[in-house]
């Protein structure tokens, strides 16, 4: 779906942003796209979705060589900002058909059905952008960004600013997309978004991609296979620490109750900071 | 495609409203013509007095309107006015007495209309260009000057407060993802701006020159209008896309009313003769606008060449300019 190959840019002379960038993502996945400030994330996708210009190396979208005066590629993406940019003089309802009038009559989805899938404030539907919290403004962005049903969807940030219960829907909605076929492209500062949703996920730090792998498998690699082990034992409670390999015969110490076993597996930021040398804030 | 350019035209059309552009047009032009018939149209300046001193009766034939006086002294305290004009014949040919006005040209003038009130002569008499008179004069006038304002300044500024109101909202970059041509953009707001500038053309022309007299010269009005509407417009969107905010604009906007728009308007309305002013192009596009009005149109192409030119920089201007606004971090 997107070939990247070599990607360089530089904003000012001898101010390189990305050091040749070489990744794919493939057709009904979802590319998780994590670094920290300035790594060359936002870069990467102004150049993606045809914004930026003046780029080294090759991209390619829907096998073709990114064309960014091309109708066609923006009838087929949607794109999710960071911040919801949105006209807030009109209502959600005015800037959705708006937006939507660009597309094909076919290609458009039902402004109402779509506002009720992301459990919009019906009694807000017809007000302006600017009466609403920055939750309901983020629906109607993540609106706008489905309105053309878009085969590949270009997420930044998508759950910023929502509240624990919009970020479940939100991360439900993306899951709904790839089950569609959709590709997306997720840019996140959020480890917990890109565990949960991704397929892969690149790391890019200093304009250079430092591993792209399924998390689980970064986080297989980058095992010890350590296992916690809390149990009682004579009323006295306890814990353990094992190798993985030690619990194939069972459990090979005294003890009368086990409380709990834990994986000591690294999480997703584990090994972020492990490849990266730093977090991601 | 069309249905999308419709999109954008009613989009733009709402933030005019939002933003009280209308309101403020239609405020100047009522103001504009209450200004020009209740005060403007009517102002009567008396034209230069004339005296004469001709103690040998060497001037047979002197217009009823020259002031025949008794002494040089008398001759010299009548004029000392600065505005009145002596002809002293004591000595058998014309001699000018006046206190100067310090503009070369006016001095001329008030000369000639002085010698011109000595002889009956035809030839010698002024050439009769139009048939205007003085209210009508004052009429064309002043409406030439509120319209080149009107466009010059007040439509600058309408669309820069609306497009620093969809830079604030972040919404420009949103038309760099949507299958939509950033000409379109730019073609919209250039298309709905002009169209409200002819259209207060047509008003403030008709309504102050009155329909038969405002009809005449309006086609030649409307395509000065479409001129510098065209220019300001750009330059207007240039400016909001490259300043980062509407405090810097403000102050763009006052260097550019009092410091370019002040020189054209004292070329173009008194007898103030700069030469450097022929490399002003405002002063050029003040001149076609009054040229218009007095039904006198200009008909140099290299004038039309340069304009369409100009419009069309700008626009590439513009373009590069707003591609990248749209590229910026948010």
């Amino acid at each position: 779906m997107i070939e990247v190959h070599n990607l360089t840019f530089s904003y000012e002379k001898n101010k390189q942003i990305l050091h040749g960038l070489t990744f794919s993502v493939f057709s009904g996945e979802i590319f998780g796209f994590l670094g920290p400030n300035g790594s060359g994330k936002s870069t990467t996708q102004k150049i993606l979705t045809g914004i930026l210009q003046g780029y080294g190396g090759e991209v390619h979208l829907f096998n073709q060589v990114l064309d960014n005066k091309s109708k066609e590629l923006y009838e087929k993406i949607g794109v999710l900002f960071e911040f919801p940019y949105l006209y807030t003089n009109l209502s959600a309802l005015d800037n959705l058909n708006y937006f939507a009038s660009f597309y094909p009559p076919e290609q458009r989805r039902d402004v109402y059905e779509l506002l009720e899938v992301l459990e919009f404030k019906k009694d807000y539907i017809k007000k302006p952008v600017s009466s609403y919290s920055k939750g309901m403004r983020q629906r109607v962005s993540m609106a706008r960004a489905l309105i053309n049903n878009p085969q590949f969807l270009f997420l930044d940030e998508p759950t910023s600013g929502l509240d624990p219960t919009g970020a479940v829907l939100f991360r439900d909605i993306i899951g709904q997309e790839r089950e569609k076929g959709t590709t997306i492209f997720l840019t996140t500062h959020n480890m917990m978004d890109a565990d949960l949703l991704c397929d892969r996920v690149a790391f890019i730090a200093d304009g250079e991609i430092k591993a792209v792998d399924a998390p689980k498998k970064l986080k297989e690699k980058n095992s010890n296979h350590e296992v916690e082990i809390d149990y009682l034992y004579q009323r006295k409670r306890s814990t353990i620490t094992l190798e993985m390999q030690e619990l194939k015969a069972g459990i090979p110490f005294a003890h009368d109750e086990i409380i709990s076993i834990h994986s000591k597996e690294p999480t997703l930021e584990d090994i972020f900071i492990q490849y990266i040398g730093r977090g991601l804030s | 495609m069309r249905h999308g350019f419709l999109s954008l035209l009613r989009k733009d059309f709402k933030l005019m409203l939002s933003s009280k552009f209308l309101l403020l047009v239609f405020g100047s032009l009522i103001l504009y013509s209450c200004y020009i018939n209740f005060f403007y149209a009517n102002l009567d300046q008396d034209i230069y007095p004339v005296y004469l001193y001709d103690p040998l009766g060497t001037e047979s034939e002197v217009s009823s309107d020259v002031i025949q006086v008794s002494s040089i002294s008398e001759l010299q305290t009548v004029c000392a006015d600065g505005y009145s004009v002596g002809i002293d014949v004591s000595g058998g040919e014309p001699e000018i007495v006046m206190i100067t006005s310090k503009i070369e040209s006016i001095d001329r003038y008030r000369a000639a209309y002085a010698l011109m009130l000595l002889s009956s002569d035809d030839s010698s008499m002024a050439e009769i260009v139009g048939e205007n008179n003085r209210e009508m004069k004052n009429r064309r006038e002043i409406t030439c000057e509120f319209l080149f304002f009107e466009l010059a300044a007040v439509g600058f500024l309408g669309l820069a407060s609306t497009l620093f109101k969809e830079k604030q909202m972040g919404v420009i970059r949103v038309h760099g993802i949507i299958p939509i041509s950033k000409t379109a953009f730019i073609l919209s707001k250039l298309i709905l701006f002009l169209l409200v500038d002819l259209l207060f053309a047509c008003l403030i022309t008709i309504i102050n020159l009155g329909f038969f007299d405002g009809i005449s010269v309006l086609p030649d009005v409307l395509l000065q209008s479409g001129i510098l509407s065209m220019i300001m417009v750009l330059v207007g969107f240039f400016c909001a896309v490259r300043l980062p905010d509407f405090k810097q604009f403000s102050l763009l906007y006052l260097v550019l009313a009092i410091f370019i728009s002040t020189p054209v308007f004292l070329a173009g309305q008194t007898g103030i003769d700069w030469v450097w002013i022929n490399y002003h192009p405002m002063y050029h596009l003040f001149m076609g606008m009054k040229n218009a009005y007095f039904a006198t149109p200009s008909v140099r192409i290299v004038y039309y060449i340069v304009s369409a030119v100009a419009i069309m920089l700008l626009f590439l201007i513009v373009y590069r300019a707003l591609i990248r606004e749209m590229a910026k971090e948010g």
